[in-house]
């Protein structure tokens, strides 16, 4: 069977977070977290989701406080699951859109190829740039730099800005060199993979819009 | 054969003024494999920009005289009509590999060309087949060894199926293992009837896969001719090495010589484990004061993790780290760094100063030492006293590797560790440092340089340590190589 094509991918996404944002009352809140996180166990997504959890939980953490001091506990509690709920529901709906399909899609969609190049050539730069701030990081506090989490150390960061800085500068030269040596500037280029949408992609979209529809109707009444 | 480029008296000038090329002529022929080889600085990367037409239609700048390439004049082609015939496998393998999968890499230049996806599918299987990188082609680059990534580049290209194919320091910063890989896959793309143009630093044991040899020094060719007749200026301008012979107290030292009192950093039954994987297993070592020891072991043999539990970055699982006695397990790196100094494979990471000399005195400033006289001694050790003023960010690679380890120490620290020291420096580079390490050690500091460099850890230790996955496999005098 033809793979689903990541526009309706995409859409499909788009109705998950739209669910989980117009989402008010507690009980559409747990039963969101609930589905997304039964989906998470039975999709066998549970080895990355506790590696992404190590950097969310801080986050809703400090929200929760946040919200906390400034409205009430019950405010803060449904903020903060509703945070959750949209961090881990995009995070496993960008599992199933790897970045050449999302290009793809947004190809198709019309968006401009520079800007969709972009996107794409960033996510792959990330563990990169993670790699180098490590790399720079050890080797600053190889220098008896101390770049632990602490007030006193402000000032010590820039040991570690700087040379991402100009590593960064550095890198986005040498990526215009090798782009341009590929013949990034060709007027007539191609693409290896088409896409086109098929029948069970109309229907996923039809089903999806419908659901959300009738989920923002029961919420919010409109 | 025909002439496919000629250079003729190429003069280049960076924007900002820096004259990378004063007047260059040589021509390439069909079928040639030609060694393009010159100390950091001298030109040989500029070259490679001339020949596909990067220069001058990307980097700007002032250019003369001309660059013939299959009768047309570069000046006068854009650099999209250019690729498709010369193409060019850049040095920095990140920057090279920007897509999100080794497949999505080589299709990149050929939808460039706007082939049929059927063609593009074609090209791809027969260039991973040649290269035998089909296991490669559906990994993310980040997951990719040093010489994997190097192939996969060269793939990259290779499937437009240019006629010239350059290749900007292949081999920098691989070990053994990578470089041999790289260069069974040049001869075989050479067999298979391209002109290939190799641009290299390292000579050692390369040089003979070409077929011509041209030796470049400030912007000029000082040698063209058959790799055979070059030895001789390649030792003369530096770029073979001539290490300093050891001195004879280098004999190497054991228990016996030495007594358990001066045994500086003992480690013992060390075990670690990063991302669920073993990386060392039951390591166990004394380094006595005084000591030179070269930490040896291809890529991936867990040199670097070792080095970096040996001054707190890294916590072990299990085992013990003493030094001077002292316990440094639990210690942060901050507190270790006056005792034990590490500099790590590439300078830029330690740089953030504006000047020299403010690099210099940062690490002072960290440890709150004051040594009275001692940077003068290191900048005249270092050879660093007409640079202290420039901003490290534009010396050349030789002067920032001085100038990192010589900002370790300043902080005076009892071990010295240099991680791969020799990655990316020319042969006057290696022959330096090769010379400042023997002084040190003359004068009684400990050093530890884990390397894959063999000849440069002959020089510059007494003692080799030799690690393979995880595990010591050697511990003595260094063994012959050849």
């Amino acid at each position: 069977m033809k793979p689903i094509d990541p526009r309706t991918k995409l859409l499909l996404g788009a109705a998950i977070i739209a669910g989980v944002l117009a989402a008010k009352s507690p009980v559409s809140l747990f039963s969101q977290l609930t589905l997304i996180l039964s989906a998470i166990f039975l999709l066998k997504k549970a080895k990355p989701f506790f590696h992404v959890l190590k950097m969310v939980v801080p986050m809703i953490f400090f929200v929760f406080i946040i919200s906390w001091l400034s409205f009430d506990s019950y405010n803060a509690l449904m903020l903060s699951i509703r945070l959750f709920n949209l961090l881990i529901s995009s995070f496993l709906i960008f599992q199933y859109i790897p970045p050449e399909e999302l290009a793809g899609g947004l190809r198709k969609m019309k968006i401009p190829f520079g800007f969709v190049f972009l996107l794409t050539t960033a996510v792959r730069f990330v563990p990169l740039m993670q790699n180098k701030i490590r790399c720079i990081r050890e080797a600053q506090m190889s220098r008896g730099i101390d770049l632990r989490l602490k007030v006193k150390n402000t000032k010590n960061f820039m040991a570690l800005l700087g040379p991402l800085l100009v590593q960064s500068f550095i890198l986005a030269d040498e990526l215009a060199v090798a782009m341009e040596v590929r013949g990034y500037g060709c007027k007539n280029r191609s693409f290896r993979k088409d896409y086109r949408l098929a029948f069970l992609d109309y229907a996923v979209m039809i089903v999806s819009v419908a659901i959300l529809t009738i989920f923002i109707h029961w919420e919010t009444g409109l | 054969m025909g002439a496919c480029i000629q250079v003729n008296n190429a003069q280049y000038a960076y924007p900002g003024g820096r004259q990378a090329l004063k007047g260059v002529d040589f021509t390439i022929t069909k079928g040639e494999f030609l060694f393009v080889c010159g100390a950091n600085g001298s030109g040989k990367s500029t070259i490679g920009y001339l020949l596909n037409g990067l220069i001058p239609h990307f980097f700007g700048g002032s250019f003369k005289g001309s660059v013939i390439v299959f009768g047309s004049d570069t000046r006068k082609m854009s650099i999209s009509k250019l690729f498709p015939h010369v193409g060019l496998v850049l040095q920095n393998a990140d920057a090279q590999l920007f897509n999100s999968s080794v497949e999505d890499e080589l299709a990149f230049g050929l939808e460039s060309l706007g082939l049929a996806p059927k063609h593009i599918e074609d090209r791809i299987v027969e260039t991973a087949k040649m290269l035998d990188i089909e296991h490669l082609l559906k990994r993310p680059p980040d997951k990719l060894s040093g010489g994997e990534k190097r192939i996969a580049g060269i793939a990259s290209i290779l499937c437009i199926k240019p006629s010239v194919l350059i290749l900007d320091e292949p081999y920098a910063n691989l070990d053994q293992q990578g470089i041999s890989k790289v260069s069974r896959s040049l001869k075989k793309i050479h067999a298979s009837g391209l002109t290939i143009v190799l641009i290299e630093q390292r000579v050692d044991g390369y040089l003979k896969d070409a077929s011509r040899c041209i030796v470049v020094e400030q912007g000029k060719i000082i040698f063209d001719g058959k790799p055979g007749n070059a030895q001789k200026i390649l030792v003369s301008q530096g770029l073979i090495p001539k290490y300093p012979k050891r001195t004879p107290k280098n004999d190497f030292p054991t228990r016996t010589l030495y007594r358990n009192s001066e045994i500086l950093l003992s480690v013992n039954q060390l075990y670690c484990d990063l991302n669920g994987k073993n990386i060392l297993k039951n390591i166990s070592f004394d380094i006595f004061k005084g000591q030179s020891v070269a930490l040896l072991g291809k890529n991936g043999s867990g040199k670097t993790t070792l080095i970096k539990h040996l001054n707190g970055l890294y916590q072990p699982k299990q085992g013990k780290i003493n030094f001077n006695g002292q316990c440094l397990i639990g210690k942060d790196p901050s507190q270790i760094a006056a005792m034990v100094g590490i500099s790590f494979q590439n300078p830029n990471d330690q740089f953030f100063q504006n000047r020299v000399e403010d690099e210099l005195n940062t690490g002072l400033r960290m440890v709150r030492k004051d040594y009275q006289g001692w940077l003068e001694q290191i900048c005249h050790l270092f050879q660093l006293q007409g640079l202290l003023r420039s901003s490290p960010f534009k010396l050349s690679e030789g002067e920032k590797k001085r100038v990192a380890i010589a900002s370790i120490l300043a902080m005076k620290p009892q071990l010295l560790i240099l991680d791969e020291p020799t990655a990316g420096q020319d042969g006057r580079s290696k022959q330096m440092l090769a010379k400042i390490l023997e002084k040190l050690s003359q004068e009684g500091l400990t050093t530890i340089v884990a390397t894959h460099d063999l000849e440069f850890a002959q020089a510059v230790a007494n003692r080799w340590i030799i690690l393979d996955q995880g595990k010591i496999v050697k511990d003595g005098p260094p063994v012959s190589i050849g």
